[in-house]
């Protein structure tokens, strides 16, 4: 590649208008004129910021490259903007090119019909490196799930973080602390394995009901969390339906040699970590200190009243018994299950059965 | 020109130069944007670099020698985003961390979270298995309301991000009386699916921990955003703030508490005591021992675990442990 040339600069809006496509190759598709460049937005936050519509076009050029005539809607999904938000963006990327700014020193993507093409990248060939920000992100959410890879992950994070951000990205790394991993970093590691290669595994897993250890063949279809836990959830062998296996009950996990094949997506797109609760939920009445702290957790609770003296009654919608008996002892006197009769029962047993070990 | 499509010019020129660009050159070839002369031109480009910067895309000045003239450049290797080079297992721990954190609805720098999890796809040679698992981690992980308080928590990382001073309107839950303060964000961290804001509160003059469900009004200092308000004490690393159990707490001095565990006793059971508490097993049944600031925490923790844990000592808890479940039982009769 030559050096820049010496040629004194052009003004840019002439060198579009007077030639912005005049000396493109010949194309079957109509030759857009350039459109008057869109007034400054960049005071608006979101999708229109100018920062984020920069970090979206230098994924977006790279990517259409990559994937030749992708259709405007997948590659508008991928941006994670609407359909005419990306043409926007297309009409943008219009406008940038490098001096001399002659007809072959713009970007040039098109769309025919409803797919993308590239006919000039200008070097825009793969995405600029993580920002430090993007990569601490990223490793804070590795550090919350684990696994024997997470050092490894994690630096090959911070390598690919531009030298000059390295010490930010270290620096921002210690201000996110998104949860302890669930379990040991083997068992983790071997899950994401089985997971990364289709492999079936051997689980020896506690359930919760029963509290028994089993061994549970299953095949890995991903790892997901929801209110603070992960789960396993994969296609249990003997039941022979997809499950959730709360991944802090799994004690062990042994990789066996039996491949599976992948589940389909309208399989996936049916999945759900628990099955929906039905039927009646537990009802808990908290005193004003507990019910100032129970509303502000995350969770399926249903206000259903406030009592006069700042407390409240609350519906807790698809738990055990078990499980609300431990919330509401978890306020140390300032809560009760008061409903329905058997939930009642269970915690009244359960006061009685602790209160026994201190007689 | 609009700034956008200035930065990206400028990185089309640099990116496909074969030789460093000097500043003259520069100011000839975008004559409207650096044109003219003295300080004022340097300074613009200096911001111009600096908001490359932080998209990651690196402008180096190269001071020259006899065979190559001095100038700007963008040095390929250091601006694509390199193949990451992991093994599938990694791999998969990125795509499924990312995606669940991402569709969890609530995390710091979502909005970079997401941009990262786009240029992962570059990042590998054959994300296959962990591309799809990472779908659907995306669709099981989603909550079931939209996450509350997203925007709260994307302004809280900017905050702490690039350490500038927030004022909060503050709901406290023991006293129920809202309070304003300045807060130093120090850094933010989850704990049972919530988020908590921890920094230097200038009301109170110490460390504190916020949850940001009762953070009722966020006002980041938006004076010289560049520039640090202030310098984040090292004495307290987040790790361990956000690891500390309730009855870690500051309340009294140090207790050494026992707590009794009967068998069969989970293995969240046992987390739930936390990094720092020591386990022993006298034969029939697990003891726990720890150090706790804050008996009345540890008191209901170990009442939630129910009939099969016991208070052992010190006497004190024990006693107020049995009076919570003697009143509870007088209620519940």
């Amino acid at each position: 590649m030559k050096a820049p040339p010496k040629a004194p600069p052009r003004r840019r809006t002439a060198a579009k208008a007077a030639t912005a496509r005049t000396g493109a190759p010949a194309k079957a598709r109509a030759t857009l004129p350039r459109p008057p460049r869109a007034p400054a937005r960049e005071t608006e936050a979101g999708k229109n910021d100018p920062r984020e519509r920069l970090r979206r076009v230098l994924f977006l050029v790279p990517y259409a490259v990559q994937h030749p005539g992708i259709h405007v809607r997948e590659l508008a999904r991928r941006c994670g903007v609407t359909e005419s938000e990306l043409l926007e963006d297309l009409e943008f990327l219009m406008e940038v090119g490098s001096p001399p700014f002659a007809p072959d020193d713009f970007l040039d993507l098109y769309v025919e019909g409803d797919r993308v093409h590239v006919a000039l990248h200008q070097s825009f060939t793969r995405p600029p490196r993580f920002t430090e920000s993007e990569a601490a992100a990223l490793a804070a959410a590795v550090g919350a799930l684990g696994g024997e890879g997470t050092e490894r992950a994690v630096k090959a994070l911070r390598d690919s973080v531009p030298r000059d951000r390295r010490a930010s990205f270290d620096e921002l790394v210690d201000r996110i602390y998104a949860g302890a991993p669930p379990a040991r970093g083997s068992v983790l590691g071997r899950l994401q394995r089985s997971i990364a290669e289709r492999r079936a595994v051997k689980l020896t897993y506690l359930s919760a009901s029963s509290s028994t250890e089993a061994e549970r063949l299953v095949h890995p279809y991903t790892l997901a969390q929801r209110l603070g836990h992960w789960y396993l959830y994969g296609h249990d062998a003997s039941r022979d339906k997809p499950l959730a296996f709360r991944i802090d009950r799994i004690r062990d996990c042994a990789l066996t040699d039996q491949r599976f094949e992948a589940p389909s997506d309208a399989e996936l797109a049916r999945a759900r970590l628990f099955s929906e609760p039905t039927g009646e939920g537990i009802r808990v009445r908290l005193g004003p200190l507990a019910a100032a702290w129970a509303l502000a957790r995350p969770g399926a609770m249903e206000l259903l009243k406030r009592t006069d003296d700042g407390g409240a009654v609350v519906e807790l919608k698809g738990v055990s018994e078990e499980w609300a008996t431990r919330f509401a002892l978890s306020f140390g006197g300032g809560a009760e299950v008061i409903g329905p009769a058997p939930a009642a029962r269970h915690f009244a047993e359960a006061v009685r059965g602790a209160l026994a070990r201190y007689q | 020109m609009q700034k956008a499509q200035r930065l990206l010019d400028l990185a089309a020129f640099l990116l496909r130069a074969a030789e460093p660009v000097s500043w003259r050159e520069i100011q000839e070839q975008f004559a409207d944007d650096y044109g003219g002369t003295g300080e004022a031109a340097i300074r613009k480009f200096e911001r111009d670099k600096a908001d490359l910067l932080e998209l990651a895309i690196p402008i180096r000045y190269e001071p020259g020698d006899e065979d190559l003239s001095a100038g700007y450049l963008i040095d390929r290797d250091e601006f694509y985003l390199p193949d990451l080079k992991l093994p599938p297992e990694d791999l998969a721990l990125l795509y499924v961390a990312g995606s669940a954190a991402l569709a969890s609805g609530a995390f710091p720098y979502s909005r970079d979270l997401a941009h990262a999890m786009n240029k992962l796809s570059f990042a590998a040679r054959a994300p296959g298995a962990s591309e799809a698992a990472a779908l659907a981690t995306t669709h099981l992980s989603r909550p079931d309301a939209a996450g509350a308080g997203t925007s709260l928590l994307e302004e809280l990382s900017r905050a702490v991000g690039t350490k500038k001073r927030v004022r909060l309107v503050y709901a406290g839950a023991e006293r129920r009386a809202r309070t304003e303060r300045e807060v130093d964000p120090y850094g933010l961290f989850q704990k049972g699916g919530a988020w908590f804001l921890t920094g230097w509160c200038h009301l109170r003059r110490d460390h504190r921990t916020f949850h940001l469900a009762r953070i009722e009004q966020l006002t980041v200092n938006q004076k010289a955003p560049r520039t640090p308000d202030f310098t984040p004490r090292k004495d307290l690393p987040l790790a361990e703030v956000a690891t500390r159990e309730t009855w870690e707490f500051t309340v009294h001095a140090p207790q050494h508490c026992r707590v009794r565990l009967e068998p069969p006793v989970s293995p969240e059971v046992l987390a739930s005591f936390g990094p720092r508490a020591r386990l022993t097993e006298d034969g029939t049944a697990t003891v726990v021992e720890l150090d706790a600031t804050n008996g009345e925490g540890l008191v209901r923790h170990v009442l939630s675990l129910g009939h099969r844990a016991e208070l052992l000592s010190p006497k004190p808890l024990r006693d107020r442990a049995r009076a919570i479940l003697a009143d509870l039982a007088r209620r519940v009769a």
